[in-house]
Formats: structure tokens, sequence, C-alpha cells
């Protein structure tokens, strides 16, 4: 091993780097691209390359070349609609922010530079797919507990709860909703009696106790989500409702979203919406389950898509439609919800767009979607929001001139409290705003 | 016409499989420099830049490459160089003056058997000189103007018969073409405004630009997601994705503080930092940024230059002038712009290094991340 005269090209200075090494391949070898014939020669010519020097201690030469591989990789990313971009063009950029990570970590161990990869493992993680048994996941776990572990002397105690720093409660205006008709609520029905109730004639339903003893429900604030997640970058929806023209997503960090969106008075409103972060925190991932009523359905297990939907009081979910069932459960803080039937579409004024956003990304919303900010820039599908069917009608202060059928248009509303999940039906026409800070985890399942 | 001196190529941007810019020790080169073999030496009137690889056409019909693709072959009178294919034009096999078109896999390095070849008809005689009448526009439009060549299946595609092409150019995702009266057609995907229509739809066929119809056009260039059109009278006309500041907008990339994770961590940049940009408001007001420009805006150039030529890369433009004057934008990373640092622009700049050794610059050709121009010496009066 280390007898070498020579010495080992891999030979780092710190403890980190021992850990990332034990993670990688030994030998650039082992490192199997694997890599369709869809990927062009030149790049995979390219990344070899950056194999090589890495393996051969060349740490800038592989820097350099890492960085072609990720700018042209993000190239193609941004070419096509996001779900037609062929999974091995994202392998490419995630082994991109493999090396990269990996080079800017043998550099220095400083809480800068770890933070930087990071960083760039996360959007390996955001907008790469799966390489080497998920390895970004592990890189990204030893390089977080490495930043903790340098925080937690030099920091005090963590911020205050968001109750003390703010008075947000006397602006927000719970709906009158004596005139609406309620979800109806049921306690731990059987799989059998929700299916033939409620799954099959698609109609919604509250459940109590299914999820009122999971550990989130206990464990989660603030101070523990930025424990576990503070300095992991998170898509971040920026405006009041993804209907105007303002609304942008961008990424930062959690601690970054929390700071600037959540606690000292926020001048926009942001959301950390739609985004699969528990795939991205398998240690968050501990502390939900799958609700049992998702096996009701035709799919896998490792089918379902858990989107966590984390924000402040205040965020809008305009009325839309989704293509799959949904369980939404929430943890924290409480949410009004408006449900229309699919049957009552025409009196909702849907129509096909594609919104024009005068912001540099638009993720689009209802399908599994990134945004950079920072080189090297999110793939995100296009400022276009998607193929999507948008209401126009503003469900809480509807234009009644324009839109008369609305008023007429039958619906359920509920104000969904910590503890409880709500059962949409696929297709059924949501809206939802957060009365409190929020945080909320869906289920998507067919 | 004044008689010119004869010019030469110059190269800057990224060169990391050794596409004959500069010393070819680097990756990027950051500011003009004469290209060096196989491109010196010839006398280059088409020079096609793909990613990896450069192809360089000579008047005598002498086709080199240089980069990832390698290799060298006679009579060809014109190439178009994609990751996917290398299409060349070739004299026909006989003695009638069809040619052929033919497409090659880049790393075949010319040898062996073309993947296919298309007989190509005879078109009406002159050359691209100043002084013949003007042919149909280079590759990957054919001499015959009734069809183009994609680097995806289908590779030959037929132009409907009403459509008189002069030009066309393909983006990552879309196509423009000008045709003889001038009027730009825009068709593909649209996500990023770059068809110019004012929405973000995708177009099936060619669709002509409402926006700039009774604007006669002299050129079009096409860049992976924006769209650039210059009239005949030198305006230029600018559309589609924004992200890097390719449109000479206001963008919001360049505007914040340039905290890029490869530039504060990896130091690999250098020059000054990533980024400069447009003034912000001066009286404190929020600078619109655009990100998406669907339909055309009309764009200063500094000092009321007037356009002539125009190319544009993945995610850069440039533009030469009447004067003999380059200006580049946008993406800058890899040397592309030509301002001897890695800055990417959101406002025109003018490439000093020809006015400083007095030369004009005539032509210009773009590859996805770097930049070719054409430029002879000043005449002194």
């Amino acid at each position: 091993m280390a007898e070498d005269i020579n010495r080992d090209p891999l030979a780092g200075a710190g403890a980190l780097w021992e850990a990332l090494l034990a993670l990688l391949p030994r030998t650039k070898e082992e490192l199997k691209l694997d890599l369709s014939e869809k990927v062009e020669r030149s790049v995979v010519m390219l990344l070899q390359e950056a194999t090589e020097l890495f393996y051969g201690g060349r740490r800038n030469e592989c820097l350099q070349t890492s960085e072609a591989v990720l700018d042209y990789s993000w190239e193609k990313l941004n070419t096509g609609p996001w779900q037609d971009v062929d999974k091995d063009w994202r392998r490419v950029y995630a082994f991109g922010c493999l090396l990269k990570a990996a080079c800017l970590c043998e550099a220095s161990e400083d809480a800068t530079t770890v933070a930087a990869a990071l960083k760039v493992c996360d959007m390996g993680l955001l907008m790469g797919a799966a390489i080497l048994g998920d390895i970004l996941i592990k890189v990204a776990a030893i390089l977080q507990t490495h930043l903790l572990s340098r925080k937690r002397p030099a920091q005090g105690p963590t911020q205050e709860q968001p109750s003390t720093k703010k008075a947000r409660n006397e602006h927000v205006s719970i709906p009158d909703m004596k005139s609406e008709r309620t979800v109806p609520r049921l306690h731990c029905p059987s799989l059998q009696y929700f299916r033939k109730h409620f799954l099959v004639p698609e109609r919604p339903v509250i459940l109590e106790g299914v999820a009122d003893h999971w550990p989130c429900m206990k464990k989660w604030s603030l101070e523990y989500i930025q424990e576990v997640a503070g300095c992991r970058t998170v898509p971040v929806e920026v405006g009041s409702r993804y209907t105007d023209e303002e609304w942008s997503q961008t990424l930062m960090t959690v601690n970054e979203f929390i700071s600037k969106y959540i606690v000292d008075e926020p001048r926009d409103v942001g959301y950390l919406a739609q985004h699969q972060l528990f795939d991205q925190i398998p240690e968050l991932k501990q502390d939900i389950s799958i609700p049992d009523y998702c096996c009701l359905g035709d799919g896998e297990e490792d089918e379902i898509t858990i989107n966590a939907w984390f924000g402040p009081q205040g965020t809008v979910s305009p009325l839309h439609q989704d293509p799959q069932q949904n369980l939404l459960v929430q943890v924290i803080g409480r949410k009004y919800i408006r449900l229309y039937s699919p049957q009552e579409s025409e009196a909702l004024y849907p129509h096909d767009t594609h919104l024009l956003h005068n912001t540099s990304q638009v993720g689009v919303r209802g399908t599994q979607c990134d945004m950079a900010d920072s080189p090297p820039p999110h793939p995100v599908s296009g400022d276009q929001v998607g193929d999507l069917c948008f209401p126009q009608v503003d469900v809480e202060h509807p234009d009644l001139e324009k839109f008369p059928q609305f008023a007429e248009a039958p619906f359920l509303s509920c104000i969904l409290s910590p503890g409880e999940v709500l059962f949409i039906p696929v297709k059924y026409w949501h809206y939802v705003r957060a009365l409190d800070l929020s945080f909320s985890v869906s289920f998507w399942w067919s | 016409m004044a008689e010119e001196l004869p010019g030469a190529w110059f190269g800057f941007g990224f060169c990391g499989f050794g596409q004959a810019l500069g010393s070819g020790r680097a990756r990027r080169v950051l500011s003009p420099e004469p290209l060096r073999a196989p491109g010196a030496g010839l006398d280059v009137y088409r020079v096609s830049a793909s990613w990896s690889y450069t192809a360089f056409v000579s008047r005598g019909g002498r086709l080199e490459l240089a980069g990832a693709a390698g290799g060298a072959a006679g009579g060809c009178r014109d190439a178009w160089a994609s990751e996917a294919l290398l299409v060349l034009l070739r004299a026909g096999p006989g003695p009638e003056p069809g040619a052929e078109l033919q497409a090659w896999a880049p790393g075949s390095a010319l040898r062996g058997e073309p993947l296919w070849v298309h007989t190509v008809e005879a078109e009406a005689e002159g050359d691209d000189g100043p002084g013949g009448k003007p042919q149909a526009g280079p590759l990957p439009l054919l001499p015959c103007a009734r069809a183009y060549v994609s680097p995806r299946p289908p590779f030959y595609r037929p132009l409907a018969p009403g459509l008189r092409a002069r030009r066309l150019e393909l983006g990552a995702e879309h196509a423009l073409l000008l045709d003889e009266a001038g009027q730009v057609f825009s068709w593909g995907g649209g996500r990023h405004g770059q068809l110019g229509h004012g929405t973000l739809e995708a177009e099936l066929e060619p669709r002509p630009l409402e926006a700039l119809q009774g604007l006669p056009m002299a050129e079009v260039a096409a860049g992976g997601w924006h769209s650039v059109s210059v009239s005949e009278t030198g305006d230029v006309y600018i559309w589609g994705w924004n992200e890097s500041g390719q449109l000479a907008l206001p963008t919001r990339s360049l505007a914040e503080d340039g905290k890029t994770v490869a530039g504060e961590a990896a130091g690999l940049h250098e020059g000054g930092p990533d980024v400069k940009s447009t003034a912000g408001g001066e009286d404190g007001a929020p600078t619109p940024f655009i990100a998406v420009q669907p339909f055309p805006a009309l764009l200063d150039l500094p000092r009321g230059s007037e356009a002539v030529k125009a190319s544009c890369g993945s995610r850069h433009t440039a533009v030469v002038t009447r004067t003999g004057e380059l200006y580049t934008w946008g993406w800058g990373k890899y040397g592309q712009l030509g301002h001897k640092d890695t800055s990417s622009w959101d406002r025109p700049c003018r490439v000093e290094y020809f006015v400083e050794r007095q030369l004009q610059v005539r032509a210009v050709s773009c590859g996805p991340w770097n930049t070719y121009a054409y430029a002879v010496e000043q005449e002194k009066s």
C-alpha cells in the first residue's frame, strides 16, 4: 500500500478526505461510467479524462475538466422538456458533481469549502440521476456531518421560535366557513372502508388518528429542521402565487430559506414547495411513514412520490389538479383547503396555457423540476409552466363578473391541522392557503 | 470595391479538445489568437465549430478537422460540424456539376464510408464571393435551398415548396430561416422564447415573425436557445433566453453578487470576478431582469454602429459591424467573448484585440463555446 517511495496520488490531508475516499471506488478502473450511446463520445472521453486526473491526484485539472462536463451536460438537461431528458445525461451531470465535490474537499476542509462541496452534491441530487449506488447521498451526508461538527462550538443557541420573532397571526385571515360544506372526517377507517366509500367513488375525506403519532409530529420544529437540513440546498418558489408574473424559482440552503422567508418579516413570499426532500435527506424520512392507504393503489411502494411543502403563513397554491391520488399529511401549522370536483371543471374556467414569467427560471408545477441560481444553473424545464390547466379564477377573491358560474360551483373545504391527513382524489381541484407557518408532506400514488 | 489585404482567422474560447486555438496547451483561450495548424496556412473561407472539434474548409476545397475529431479531405465545398454528425458538401463523383452531401461520424477521421450520402442537384452558377449571385447560404441549408440537414434523424429535411430560403440556422431546439425577401421564419421548441412569436409555444412548421415583417433582414443567427437577426440597414434584433445575458438585456444571474460555487471554492478563474453587468437602477429602483424575451427586441450597439454579420454560440452572441469591429456578449466562462477574462456580459462589448492591432473584422463564426473571427489589416490611407 503506502510502502511506495512515491507518494500515493490520492493521499490527502484530513479525515474528511479519508472518509470520502472510502466511499469512492478505489481505482479508476473500478469506477464504471456505464453510459449508453445517447451520450456523445466526446463527453465520455472528457469524463474518463476527469476520472483519470482524479485518480492521478491532479486535482486542479480534474476540477477544470469536471467543470466542462458539468457545463455541457447542463446544456443537455436544458434541451427539450425535462421529462424527455435522457437519464444518462443526468448521470453524466451527477458524475461531474461527484468529482467536483471530491476535488474541492481534497484541497481544503474549511467550512466554506465544505459548504460549497455540499451545494455541488445537492445540485447533483436535484438535477442528476443516481450513480454508483446513490453515492451522492452518502457523500452529502458525510459533508453535512463535517459541517455540523465544525459549527457547533461556535454557534450559540439556535434561532428563537418564530412566534416570538414575528406577530403574524393578527394579519392572517381565517376564512369564515360557516356557509361552507366541510370535508367529512373519519377516525382510522379500515382499508376496505376507505376504498369503498372514498377511493373508488373519488371523494375527499380527512383521516384522523392515522399520522398523529408519527415522530415528525413531535420532533419537527424550525430548530430541528435547521439542524437536520440547514446547510442543504433546496428549490424555493418566490412570489405570491405561481400564476403571478413576478413568480420565480431559485435555489438556496434551508437555513437561508428560513432566515429570508420565514423569520424576520420577509418582504416576499417564499415557499419550499413540491420538493422530494426525503430523497435528498434520508434522515428526515425516518420521521415519517407511508400511510397504509397508499397500498390500495396499483403502483409499487417505490413509485410513491413524497414531497415536502414548507413555508410561512400566507403561501398559496392556486386551484389546480394532480394526475395521481394524494394523501396530504399536515405536520406543522394549519392550512385552509378548498376542493372542487372534476365534474365542476367548467365552472372553474380552466385553460391550457404556458405562462410567461419574466424571471430566470420557472419550474413546472406538477412535474419534477429544479432550478438554478448559480453555476451550474439548473435545468429547469423551461420558463413556461408546462402543460398545466389553470383555472383563471382566484378562489378566495373571485371576479364574478368574469367568472359568473364560479359562484354556483359546489365545493368542500376544511382547515387541516397537525396530525391530520387529507385524501385528495386524483384530478380533484384543490386550492391551499397556509394559515400559519406550515409543513406538509404529500404522498402521490396511483 | 477597395482592395483588401488578405486576412487571417483568429479564435478564442473553449479548446479543451485541442481545437487549433492558441498554443494548444490551454483548455481555453481568453483573447483572440491566430489559428494554429491545421487552420493556419489554409485559405480558410468556412469555419464550422462543434463543441469538441472544428472543421475548416479552404477555397481550394480542402477540409481539415481539429479537436476530438481529426482528419482531412479534398473536394469539399462546405462543412457543417455537430457532435453527432459531420456533414460535408463535396463535388459530385462524376463530371456533372452536381454535388454530394455526406454525413460522417466525427470519430471516423473521414476514413471508411460516410454514414449516408445524398446527391444534391446542381444549382445556378455563382460563387458566394462578392461579385456573383448570392447562393443559398451555408450548411445546414443545402445549395438547392429546398432542404436542410439536421443532426437528429431524419437527417435530410425538405422545406415547404413555397419557402425560398436564403439562410438557415439551427439552435438546440429551434430553427431560423431567412428567405429571399428578407423575411425571418422560425419553428421548433419555443420554451425559452427563441421563436420570437411572443409565446412559449412550439411551432411545427416555419412561421414568419410578424414583428419583423416589413423590415428586410440580411442575416440570421441561432444560438442554443436564442436568436438574432440583422436588418439590411444594420439593426440588430434579438430574442430568446437571456440567462447569461446573451440578449444584451439585464439578467439576474449577473446582477447578484457573483458568488458562484466554482468561483469561490476552486479559484479556477483567472482574471476578475465572474460578473459584470449593466448598472443597476441608479435611483435604487429594482432593475427589471429579463430571463426570456419572447419577441424581437431592437438592440443598440455602442457608438451607433451598424451590424453586418452575426453568429451565436450556445449562450453568447457575436456581431461584426460595418466598420470592422467585433462585439460580443453573453456567457464568457471559457473566454468565448474574447475580453481577456472569463466574465459574462449582458451588454455588447467590443473585442479590443482587433482595434489595438488595427485589424478589421469581416466575418465571425461561433462554436458552442468559442468564437472564430476573420480579420484583415486596415488600409493605410
